[in-house]
């Protein structure tokens, strides 16, 4: 899938209400045609309009239906040609030049030429990022000129080295020039073919799309899918052949499918995404000042981060199906995975040490500082997200053991992000992130001291500590180093500082967790989304080719 | 009567076992045992431990008393309103008692789900358990008169023009004086409303904590408890998940008895 250009907080702020059996079961919106796959998105696609997707669910149906002249392989995570029969990077980093596959055809049986190729580029770049936020990993969008010197070559002008520039490719459907179709007429595997608010949206196959290496259409005859968002739903149509997967199960509801069909379902192991908490750290929070130098001690906080089970916050609130985290790499990330961090982990009697140390000391079993304000704050999380309330609350528990009153606070969505974003009116918080791009450049958002994504203390004037100047050094020089090599340090530098300050205490990386129909051929799950769909174009059912 | 008698005294037992299981030394509604999240029944754990490992029984009973003190303080808070203003507005010049009742339709219009999110996150995060608690059922109340003073309004106004009453003013009886009459009078029309809000109570405290926006974490609520029948697969783990919600329509159905039989 698509990516956006910076990491999005994961917020799973839908209201779960009390009694499951209590909710309507509608039928399924419509049935199933002839060879045709079906899965659910969570809701409906905000837009069909290739250039202007900025959300989950437009981004999946952008990637079944979209031709783009280079897609990034979920599998090998390397870029690869479709469209273009090949692409060059000059010396200086500048220069993109694209030579596209002879005869392509749009699903209608139009050419496709470099035309098209270089309008649908133009397109995307002539409107404003927050419409078609792909544009702004073009960093200056209006400077990057787009030229068709031959009907099949597009060379691309950019104004500085971009990082990874290849991957924002994958993102650029390439539509018929001065025909924009809202995926009608598309140059990728599918078409949409129909869309019923609130019900589906029916893709079906491209006839003259055909896969890298002349492989044909499709094998699918069409794609069905259901908006839905009820899991227990979701689970019971899966289970009764309506679905063939689930992409992102919940940790009971896998063990409920493992429980009934072993072969359905499927760990992959660790994820990109991370859970993690944070204190805030912001100088004009509405907090008491003792609170802020509780929080601005690094002391403190790792204090805290080694009072944490991790292991049990994996074991019980992920039912085993998580792995400890330490640092904002997942070892899933074999590229950028920093094997040799060091990094605190759970050490109740290091911690005790540690605040002693700081100053901090108890009094009848309760912590204090060192002016005697007894220490306690609130953990803020969202509502509706039961693994992340039982994780507040098992750490509620691990730092009542080092003398700590924490107060569990689950907020509706839309109140959590007044405080988090507007008021700053908070302690500390735990919430999740997720990494759809491996590479570390897409975190530039979030390191960087001068983001308002820079969560514990956002939009800095001026790094408020070294340590955060010293990431933005290294963050900056990953983004413009030429050798991967010299990146992979810099990388390596900013987990390390990471994992030293601890501005976020990292918890677990959830498991990628999927279930299939035994029906489901040609399936290879990647760990990058859309991980059991990435290569759609090989998937169909048995006895349907 | 009878009917009465029998659920009053099952309450009556309820409420004192759960007194009791909570009150044994040892029981904690907080400890996690985290060895044994969602066992089934034991003898350490007589009706099985949460997803956390917390011991379900005392949860379940200190859930009940909770809830069933936060609803009866609640609901006679909102009682007490209700008598002041539905009296007030039967008693008071026309305008005045107009203004009254206009209040209280306002008050019934009102989106009180949505209300009570606001006022949830309004509050101060570092608000203990027991204040989010003390606040959640003193909005409930806050928010549950306005049904309750339409029905004192109307017994008050027909006190108004009993003939006792008639006789009160003929006799000099003025303010505080025709209040200490009037008051006994509603008394039967009050203690029913007392009643029939402490199971609405209960009830809207385990919705709101259902939707996790009640009472926090670690202090048990109802509505928390029944967040795990939210899932199926929860169900399937071990049957005890549904102790929390049996109990609760036990105690609602009691509760309702008493009501009709007031």
């Amino acid at each position: 899938m698509a990516r956006l250009p910076h990491p999005r907080l994961l917020f799973c702020a839908a209201f779960s209400l009390a009694v499951s059996l209590a909710r309507p079961c509608s039928a399924q919106a419509a049935p199933r045609l002839p060879g045709e796959l079906a899965w659910t998105i969570g809701y409906d696609p905000k837009t069909f309009d290739p250039a202007k997707v900025d959300d989950q669910e437009s981004e999946m149906v952008r990637y079944l239906t979209a031709g783009v002249l280079l897609r990034f392989n979920r599998f090998t995570q390397k870029v690869e040609p479709e469209l273009a029969q090949s692409w060059s990077l000059s010396e200086d980093g500048k220069t993109v030049t694209f030579r596209l596959r002879p005869n392509l055809k749009f699903s209608d049986g139009s050419s496709l030429t470099a035309q098209d190729a270089a309008w649908s580029i133009r397109r995307l770049l002539s409107l404003p990022v927050d419409v078609a936020p792909v544009a702004e990993e073009f960093i200056v969008p209006a400077t990057v000129h787009v030229e068709t010197p031959d009907p099949s070559t597009v060379v691309v002008g950019l104004p500085q080295r971009i990082v990874g520039v290849g991957k924002i490719f994958d993102e650029i459907a390439i539509e018929p020039a001065n025909r924009p179709s809202q995926a009608r007429v598309t140059s990728g595997p599918f078409v949409l073919a129909d869309y019923r608010r609130s019900q589906y949206v029916r893709l079906r196959r491209n006839p003259y799309f055909s896969a890298v290496g002349g492989a044909g259409p499709a094998l699918a005859a069409g794609v069905r899918l259901d908006i839905l968002e009820n899991p227990e739903q979701e689970i019971r149509l899966f289970e009764r052949g309506d679905y063939d997967l689930i992409q992102d199960l919940a940790p009971d509801y896998f063990e409920l499918l493992k429980r009934r069909d072993p072969s359905s379902v499927r760990d992959l192991g660790p994820s990109l995404n991370t859970e993690q908490m944070w204190f805030n750290q912001f100088p004009d929070a509405p907090l008491p000042a003792w609170e802020k130098a509780w929080f601005a001690s690094r002391a403190f906080r790792v204090a805290i981060s080694q009072a944490i089970h991790r292991d049990d916050l994996a074991r019980i609130a992920y039912l085993g199906h998580a792995t400890p985290a330490y640092g904002f790499i997942s070892p899933a990330n074999t590229v950028w995975f920093d094997r040799i961090l060091s990094a605190p982990h759970t050490d109740v009697a290091a911690a005790k040490a540690s605040l002693a140390r700081a100053g901090f000391r108890w009094n009848g079993g309760h912590l204090e500082d060192a002016s005697g304000h007894a220490v306690k704050f609130s953990i803020l999380t969202n509502a509706g997200n039961a693994t992340r309330q039982k994780m507040a609350t098992l750490i509620q528990q691990d730092l009542a053991a080092l003398g700590i009153d924490v107060t569990v606070v689950a907020l509706d969505f839309p109140a959590l992000i007044e405080r988090l974003m507007h008021t700053q009116d908070y302690e500390a918080c735990l919430l999740g992130l997720e990494n759809v791009d491996p590479d570390p450049n897409a975190m530039m958002n979030l390191w960087l001291s001068s983001s308002p994504n820079h969560q514990w203390d956002p939009s800095e004037k001026t790094p408020a500590t070294p340590w955060e100047a010293e990431i933005d050094r290294a963050m900056n020089l990953q983004a413009t180093a030429r050798l991967d090599s010299d990146r992979k340090r810099a990388v390596d530098r900013v987990q390390q500082i990471v994992a030293d300050e601890q501005p976020f205490i990292y918890l677990v990386y959830p498991n990628i967790l999927v279930a299939v129909s035994p029906r489901l051929q040609g399936l290879r799950p990647a760990l990058l989304e859309p991980s059991l769909v990435w290569n759609v174009e090989d998937l169909h059912l048995a006895g349907a080719r | 009567m009878r009917l009465k008698l029998v659920a009053a005294s099952l309450l009556a037992a309820i409420i004192l076992a759960s007194l009791v299981i909570v009150v044994i030394p040892g029981a904690s509604y907080s400890r996690q045992d985290r060895e044994a999240p969602l066992a089934g029944a034991s003898l350490h754990h007589p009706a099985g431990t949460d997803a956390l490992g917390r011991d379900r029984l005392v949860r379940v009973a200190a859930a009940l008393l909770l809830s069933l003190a936060g609803a009866c303080l609640a609901s006679a808070l909102t009682t007490a309103i209700a008598a002041g203003m539905g009296t007030l507005a039967a008693f008071a010049p026309r305008p005045v008692g107009a203004l009254c009742m206009l209040g209280c339709d306002v008050f019934l219009a009102l989106p009180w789900m949505f209300l009570l999110m606001m006022v949830r996150s309004a509050l101060p995060l570092s608000a203990s358990p027991a204040s989010s608690a003390a606040i959640t059922f003193l909005v409930l109340a806050a928010l549950g008169w306005p049904a309750c003073a339409r029905a004192v309004h109307r017994g008050a106004l027909n006190l108004r023009c009993a003939d006792w009453m008639l006789h009160a003013r003929a006799s000099g009886l003025r303010g505080i004086q025709l209040a200490r009459c009037v008051i006994p009078n509603l008394l039967p029309l009050l203690l029913p409303q007392l009643l029939v809000c402490i199971p609405a109570f209960v009830i809207a405290e385990a919705n709101l904590g259902a939707l996790g926006l009640g009472i926090g974490e670690p202090l048990p609520s109802w509505g928390g408890m029944l967040l795990e029948l939210d899932n199926s697969a929860m169900l399937l783990e071990t049957r005890w998940v549904y102790f929390p919600v049996a109990l609760l329509v036990l105690v609602l159905l009691l509760l309702e008895a008493i009501t009709v039989e007031a």
